[in-house]
């Protein structure tokens, strides 16, 4: 009788944080929930969290509040979420340059020290140039112009080693040319710059064109994904059409702490497609020129698990000047 | 033009429905305070105000957050004044003479003027805005990385007027602002320096921690050093101007309109620039230069003005061309797409109404900042009175919050500290602290524009093939010379005084 009652007492024990954790996934959110944003209020990922953040509160019943973080290429931001507690209170915004942390010496950020909860959007890099500049009519053009005439054709992108810098360099690396990379603190000052002639083109993401092409000063000459986006740019080419195989974009998704209990981390994501799936939360995707392409915590994990491979392959072997 | 006045008739009664002046009395409100509180700026409230903005109609949504934006600007004043801590890297500038007058009792002075001012520079502005907008938008865009560069080195020039009496000490300051402004990632290569492995100085030292701590921190540890004497001398409490004083004030916000508007109109720069550039030009067309930095005015009235034309001029590229010329602007920028709206020629078209109810609720909330502010002065003017004792420590608790929500991280708070210290040396050593901090904002631009011009123009040429850029040069040649002489004659006939 002892025996049993001890064996009963050992094995309830093993069983207790279980039942907590059921317990925490029931009560969850206990109280209110942070999604941290690893850069300024106003930019892209700012937006897409707040968007986000309602359509949370309505999926969860809670309050959700953003908080921004920024610094560092976003490793400020993403190292605190990291650090915090693992109760699914703290969410991160995670960009695509998570994957880049490590190889680019920024800091030791891995994909690994987070659980995914999906993956929302996917923010491609376009290639655009003046509207007026009869030089580049197309990708074909534009190639060709810079085969003839290497290091002189600038593409300013928001960073160096940003998503932009590595996609104009890909486009380099495919198409045998050599650009003058210009480095600006953000997209929209090089975009601006492009504005008034003072670079030849820009790799951004097409939101932030999309003010110039609307006025007439600005051309897309192509989108570098892997086929046309129907939604927002139905006639503009991809790079593959033109027989350029480069498919390089950023992306945006949502993490916890990689200790997070899975009920709460299943919560979570159930949460966070609800919220992905509002037509609000499309409309402002599209409007910023961003495609929506939900991945849900698995797929995410997976996708990101590719990315961080394929980015340290590619930028251990290329020289970003 | 004239479709330009019908517009902006139509926009007036937008904006003077009972919904859209509550809520833009609500955002001036925000904003002041948010200007007076050191540390959380326009772009932070703005932020947190977007969500509360989605119930709202677009045109009501959009004033209200553009009311926080110049509300700031407002704001910012107070706390210059009265305190010696800037709220943000324009309030700098306020501190310089706008303290010295405080000091003298005579805080509502400048309180009135600074309101007086940005009143005349909210409104011109926005009619500079309604009138030529889109006309001005590409003398925006001429401004590359070459032109800019040539501005900030313009900028950087005046700030040699700013030195005080001696020369070596404001180089010594010179040099220490730039060695701050070294913190951080290099823009080409992306190598961080001086970044002692701490995450947090990856991007470098944020200016509003580093101007609370040199200068607010400072001044009080100065002040506690005589603690028991009376707090701050309060003989005479007036409001009201010198007669002498009335002509360079009024002279110093007209010029201050047009600087402001038209600096806004240039991406790129902040609210600094035209401040900081104000200042020098009413120095140097002073009568009395070496009483700045002493209680002049017209050194609160000329920078205010131009800090808030400024904002006039900075929302000409965000309606004309999309394009934000600033952090707050950009937030501006994204409320207005959480509405359906991309800023940009193309809004003149498809929501008319917006903008043109935007533009004619500036002038509806500089009138409403007016009718607080200028009142208001005589009894903000009375917390100069509140005794060091009991205003220092609420100064401190209020400044150390205001550096944790600059990033939400307590290493704000530590900036500020070790800069408050080193405000304090610097104060002790007699080394002027306005032109370390506003070599600390120009710097960094400076070094990016001249970087990103030398790399598209491979090499220096750049600089001089523009006309723009090279005319910016020259000027700045010229008033380093005038200004290093008129230096050198001050210090021949103080040296000839001594003698005899």
């Amino acid at each position: 009788m002892k025996r049993v009652f001890s064996i009963f007492l050992v094995l309830s024990l093993f069983l207790a944080p279980l039942a907590f954790a059921e317990d925490a996934a029931a009560k969850f959110p206990e109280r209110e929930i942070r999604i941290i944003v690893p850069y300024d209020a106003g930019g892209a990922s700012d937006m897409t969290s707040r968007i986000i953040a309602t359509g949370l509160e309505a999926a969860l019943k809670g309050t959700v509040l953003v908080e921004n973080r920024s610094g560092g290429s976003g490793s400020v931001g993403m190292t605190y979420a990291r650090e915090s507690a693992a109760d699914g209170h703290t969410i991160c915004y995670i960009p695509v340059e998570l994957v880049m942390q490590k190889i680019l010496g920024i800091s030791d950020l891995v994909p690994e020290d987070f659980a995914f909860i999906g993956r929302l959007t996917e923010v491609p890099a376009a290639l655009t140039v003046k509207s007026d500049d009869d030089r580049f009519n197309s990708v074909d053009d534009f190639i060709k112009y810079a085969q003839a005439n290497p290091g002189k054709v600038t593409v300013g992108n928001s960073g160096t080693g940003s998503i932009w810098h590595i996609a104009a360099t890909r486009l380099e690396e495919e198409t045998q040319t050599q650009f003058n990379h210009i480095p600006y603190d953000g997209a929209a000052p090089a975009v601006t710059s492009l504005m008034g002639g003072h670079i030849d083109a820009v790799t951004v993401n097409p939101g932030e064109v999309l003010a110039g092409v609307e006025a007439g000063k600005l051309k897309v000459l192509a989108l570098m994904t892997e086929e046309r986006d129907t939604v927002s740019f139905a006639d503009i080419p991809t790079l593959k059409e033109s027989g350029i195989d480069v498919v390089i974009g950023g992306w945006g998704a949502m993490g916890v702490p990689k200790d997070t209990p899975q009920a709460v981390v299943d919560k979570l994501s159930a949460a966070l497609e609800q919220a992905a799936s509002t037509e609000e939360f499309k409309k402002f995707i599209a409007e910023r020129g961003m495609i929506v392409h939900y991945m849900d915590a698995a797929s995410a994990t997976e996708f990101i698990d590719e990315q961080a491979v394929f980015f340290n392959d590619m930028l251990s072997n290329m020289d970003l000047d | 033009m004239v479709e330009a006045f019908s517009s902006l008739y139509e926009g007036i009664l937008i904006a003077i429905t009972p919904e859209n002046i509550l809520y833009c009395f609500i955002g001036c409100m925000v904003g002041m305070l948010v200007g007076v509180l050191p540390g959380i700026g326009p772009s932070e409230a703005t932020a947190l105000l977007i969500p509360l903005s989605y119930g709202l109609d677009s045109v009501t949504a959009i004033i209200m957050l553009c009311g926080i934006y110049y509300g700031g600007m407002y704001g910012g004043t107070i706390t210059s004044v009265l305190i010696n801590t800037p709220g943000e890297a324009a309030s700098v500038i306020t501190c310089l003479d706008g303290y010295p007058l405080a000091m003298q009792g005579r805080a509502g002075v400048a309180l009135k003027v600074a309101a007086v001012g940005s009143f005349v520079g909210g409104i011109s502005s926005t009619f500079g805005l309604a009138l030529l907008g889109p006309a001005v938008a590409d003398f925006a865009l001429s401004f590359g990385p070459s032109e800019l560069f040539a501005l900030l080195v313009f900028g950087m020039s005046t700030v040699i007027g700013l030195m005080g009496k001696s020369l070596i000490r404001g180089l010594i300051a010179v040099c220490i602002g730039l060695s701050l402004a070294l913190v951080g990632m290099d823009p080409i290569s992306g190598t961080i320096r001086y970044g002692f492995g701490i995450r947090e100085l990856v991007s470098g030292l944020d200016v509003v921690t580093l101007s609370m701590g040199l200068f607010g921190l400072s001044e009080i540890l100065v002040g506690m050093e005589n603690l028991s004497v009376a707090g701050k001398a309060t003989a005479i409490n007036s409001s009201k101007l010198l007669p002498e004083e009335v002509r360079p004030t009024v002279m110093s916000i007209i010029r201050g309109s047009f600087l402001g508007f038209f600096m806004g109109l240039i991406p790129g720069t902040s609210s600094a620039v035209p401040a900081l550039i104000s200042y020098s030009m009413e120095k140097n067309l002073s009568k009395h230069p070496e009483k700045f930095g002493t209680g002049v005015p017209e050194g609160v009235a000329g920078p205010e003005t131009a800090n808030n034309s400024y904002v006039g001029g900075a929302m000409i590229p965000l309606f004309t061309l999309g394009i934000p010329c600033s952090p707050t602007i950009a937030i501006l920028m994204g409320a207005f797409m959480m509405h359906g709206m991309t800023p940009g020629p193309t809004l003149f078209i498809t929501n008319p109404d917006v903008i043109w109810g935007t533009i004619a609720s500036m002038f509806v909330g500089n009138i409403i900042l007016l009718i607080l502010n200028l009142p208001l002065a005589g009894m903000w003017a009375k917390l100069a009175d509140v005794p060091s004792k009991l205003l220092y420590p609420v100064v401190l608790i209020v400044a150390m919050m205001g550096a944790y929500t600059v990033d939400n991280s307590v290493f704000g708070i530590v900036v500020m500290l070790i800069s408050g210290v080193i405000g304090y040396a610097l104060k002790k050593l007699d080394i002027p602290l306005a032109p370390t901090i506003l070599v600390f904002v120009l710097a960094d631009m400076m070094e990016q524009n001249l970087l990103q011009s030398l790399k598209i123009n491979s090499g220096i040429g750049g600089l001089f093939k523009s006309t723009t850029a090279l005319v910016l040069l020259i000027a700045s040649v010229v008033v380093i010379t005038f200004s290093l002489i008129a230096e050198l004659k001050n210090k021949k006939s103080a040296l000839l005084t001594h003698d005899e």
